[in-house]
């Protein structure tokens, strides 16, 4: 951004709603200038990208376009661009070579909105959600301008479409999405991770709605992971979906020794290996889980792959058990995440400072990828691939037109460039081997069928086709009727033709049909193919289903009992400590912190700050402000919980409970509690007093009180206060915790 | 509170849209607008706005800066600072 063009640029570019920066007419004189030397400006590829057009009148766009062409020199692409964002629209001949996605803005931008328009425009719209990679302004001005238009079933459906890349779209559609979403069958997913998960459950919504679905999302919060898979979801779960990642799962203490460390990473891969197992012998519902990414930064250099300290290899370790439970059990289904991610790179996928801040182990971009795989496996979970797959000839089985260029003409072979077009057939005969039909529709002399066995380079042979309509008749009336012969819906149906036009026909008159964009490009097509999600099969062949049922009928019940562990054993297994402190000088901004920060377990939310904290613990005989710290098996979670009290004498009053949401759901409150009544207690103190005040994200602690043996005093409103008396009440406590001082 | 005129007055006009985008906050902005004024501002939406900042300015914001934005005059000063 050096160029001289930024002090034009800023001085051109007007804020919405406000007055230009400098006089129309100086803008104007500008503008003339700039549209003057436009020719010399678009040969040396400098300056007119800067403009922002929205100021410029039609009349004098069409001055500058009409001076490119006296000059010969076409519209380029990064001129057309901001043009189209601007709001303007070209005539057809500068238009021509632009791609789909600004050629669609154009025609948008010159719409009045009548319907015979939204007729006209519709197909190559919804054709533009198959596209990838459109970049996000483009995608982001189409969407407003359909909105403008009050298209909103299209501004809605395509700002879905690519939602994963540029989520921003779907914001702009505000409500219409909700009530979109409403009218949509409900999934109800249990969300749980190795970290924060919040990220992920906002990007699911859209991610299951493009699939058809409204993803009612409960979060087992953070680090929940191995907790909700040895404890089950209930009946109000359709699926558990568990988002692992690397920081989260396989942090590495390396204070340990080195064969220590390579002894906890073993256990820890055993562990989710046994919450796997024990998942697929207790659950009724479908569990998707991703399997960790390539890491960026290794641990062992050159080595990672290879030796026991290596991050690389502890995750190979990791996913390889993740595949074998996946394998062994028709219940769960395993995301490849570098499959997911595979458009990002490694340094793309984790952004370290949000992993710092609050745990997240996804970038957003990578987060929205992953939450697009999770729907996916679902869709292919529920409904499997696509039974049928209808393929046309000219252009796409083999290069060439059959009628034009006869047998001997058409271009499919092991030589370039019909070694693409034969790998496309190769790819059709493997989805054949992996159960789908294929079938050929093409518009041709009937006798184009015999081309697979006249020309020496067709792997496809007339035989592979279950069924084929070769004739001049519509494709759709074509498919409908072989599709009724087979027996299957049209919705099973998966077809590919190099026409924008046989695409945009089969859309039209069969709109159950998936009829994806393909590349124009037959070098992309093979690998596009394989990426095509709609193809990908749940699992492969009888065979592999029945060898997974003997497996599984080879295990005894007692086996399995013995092998599954529970969740009370799991966090025992945890060896978790909890190391008590009084807040002092180094630790008191950190008390400071979690009453600032922590919303979700928290008693009071009574937001304390240092000199506050500071007050109530300066007398020993008027208050306290304990802290605990988490240790487990597997490493140190730091300062995580903490509670400000004020004593009168033999009376004492929490005024603050809170706990970081990285140790919940592991008894670490109560063994808390038990040691802050224990305290009180040594100082005198007879009878403890608590409240719980409602806010709408506390609600997980509501009974907390009562579950810590404290009894209600009040509770006619929200708000309840509670009270222990010290001797009289079993002492709360947690045998699943062990309890120290700091030294 | 220090309120502009008009959003013209925001150094970066942008960041009204980001508002927009990320807290769906239609409302004005001030140089001490804060989270207390804008109810989506918490911890979550604040990862969304500092990914909307360092992709609408093409900056990278480090932890500390991270850290530092609780107000729409912090955005600016340290847009400024990264010579946005």
């Amino acid at each position: 951004m050096s160029s001289p063009s930024l002090d034009i640029s800023r001085s051109l570019s007007k804020p919405r709603g406000s007055s230009a920066p400098v006089p129309d007419d100086k803008i104007g004189e500008i503008v003339d200038a700039v549209i003057d030397a436009a020719p010399e400006c678009v040969r040396k590829r400098v300056f007119l990208p800067a403009i922002d057009w929205a100021l410029v009148p039609p009349h004098k766009v069409r001055l500058l376009l009409s001076s490119l062409d006296q000059a010969r020199l076409a519209l380029p692409r990064w001129l057309a661009k901001p043009l189209l964002l601007a709001g303007h629209t070209l005539p057809d001949g500068p238009g021509d070579a632009l791609p789909s996605a600004l050629k669609a803005l154009s025609r948008l931008n010159g719409a009045a909105g009548e319907p015979s328009e939204r007729e006209a425009l519709s197909p190559s719209l919804e054709s533009l959600g198959y596209v990838s990679g459109i970049e996000s302004d483009i995608v982001v001005a189409l969407v407003r301008r359909l909105l403008a238009l009050s298209w909103d079933d299209e501004a809605l459906r395509f700002a879905l479409a690519h939602a994963h890349a540029v989520p921003q779209a779907l914001r702009l559609i505000g409500g219409a999405f909700e009530r979109y979403l409403a009218g949509l069958p409900s999934v109800r997913l249990r969300l749980s991770g190795s970290a924060t998960t919040a990220m992920l459950a906002d990007a699911l919504a859209p991610a299951f709605a493009v699939e058809g679905w409204r993803a009612d999302i409960s979060e087992g919060g953070f680090g929940s992971a191995l907790g909700d898979l040895l404890s089950p979801p209930d009946d109000g779960v359709d699926a558990l979906v568990v988002l692992l990642d690397s920081e989260g799962l396989a942090p590495t203490d390396w204070r340990h020794p080195e064969p220590e460390v390579a002894r906890l990473a073993a256990e820890r891969a055993d562990m989710l290996a046994e919450a796997l197992e024990t998942f697929s012998s207790r659950a009724n519902v479908p569990l998707l889980i991703n399997t960790l990414p390539v890491p960026s930064a290794p641990t062992a250099g050159l080595l990672d792959r290879q030796h026991g300290m290596g991050l690389r290899r502890a995750i190979d370790v990791l996913n390889q058990r993740i595949l074998e439970a996946a394998d062994r059990s028709g219940r769960i289904i395993a995301v490849d995440a570098d499959q997911a991610l595979s458009t990002l790179a490694p340094h793309e996928q984790l952004d370290p400072k949000l992993w710092y801040y609050g745990r997240i182990g996804y970038s957003p971009e990578a987060t929205q990828r992953l939450a697009r795989a999770f729907s996916e496996a679902w869709r292919i979970a529920r409904r499997g691939p696509v039974k049928v797959l209808a393929v046309d000839f000219d252009n796409t089985l083999w290069g060439g037109i059959y009628g034009d260029d006869g047998v001997d003409g058409l271009a499919c072979g092991e030589d370039f460039p019909g070694n693409a077009f034969q790998a496309l057939q190769q790819e059709c005969l493997r989805l054949k081997a992996q159960g789908i039909l294929l079938v050929g529709l093409s518009k041709n002399e009937a006798r184009a069928i015999e081309v697979f066995e006249q020309h020496p380079g067709m792997v496809l042979k007339a035989d592979d086709f279950a069924a084929h309509a070769v004739n001049w008749q519509p494709k759709a009336e074509n498919i409908k009727r072989i599709a009724a012969d087979l027996d299957l819906g049209l919705d099973s149906v998966l077809f590919l033709d190099d026409s924008p036009h046989e695409r945009e026909a089969m859309r039209r008159l069969a709109p159950e049909v998936v009829v994806p964009e393909m590349p124009e490009d037959p070098a992309d097509r093979p690998r596009w193919l394989r990426r095509l999600s709609a193809t990908w099969p749940v699992r492969l062949t009888g065979e592999d289903a029945s060898r997974s049922a003997v497996y599984a009928a080879r295990r005894s019940a007692q086996e399995l009992r013995a092998r599954a562990a529970s969740f009370e054993d799991y966090l025992s297994s945890l060896e978790q400590r909890l190391v008590l402190s009084f807040v002092n000088a180094r630790t008191l901004a950190r008390a400071a912190q979690m009453h600032q920060r922590t919303n979700q377990f928290n008693l009071t939310t009574l937001r304390l700050g240092e000199p506050e904290i500071s007050a109530l613990a300066e007398d020993p005989t008027r208050g306290l402000v304990l802290l605990g710290k988490v240790t487990d098996r597997f490493g140190d979670h730091g300062l995580v919980i903490a509670s400000a009290v004020e004593i009168y004498g033999a009376e004492a009053t929490i005024r603050t409970l809170l706990m970081s949401c990285r140790v919940i759901g592991r008894d670490v409150e109560r063994a808390f509690m038990g040691a802050l009544v224990a305290e009180l207690a040594s100082r005198g103190v007879a009878r403890v007093r608590g409240a719980y005040v409602p806010t709408p994200k506390n609600g997980m602690v509501r009974d907390f009180y009562a579950s810590c043996g404290f009894s209600q005093e009040t509770g006619e409103s929200a708000e309840t206060t509670w009270t222990f008396a010290i001797g009289e009440a079993p002492p709360p406590g947690s045998a699943q915790v062990g309890t120290s001082w700091e030294t | 509170m220090d309120t502009y005129a008009s959003e013209t007055e925001l150094a970066y006009p942008e960041i009204c849209e980001i508002f927009a985008d990320v807290f769906q906050h239609a409302g004005p902005l001030a140089r001490g607008t804060s989270p207390d004024d804008v109810p989506r501002w918490d911890s979550l939406q604040h990862i969304a706005l500092i990914r909307a900042l360092e992709t609408t300015f093409r900056v990278r914001l480090s932890m500390d800066e991270m850290m530092e934005i609780r107000s729409v005059g912090d955005i600016e000063r340290i847009l400024a600072r990264h010579g946005v």
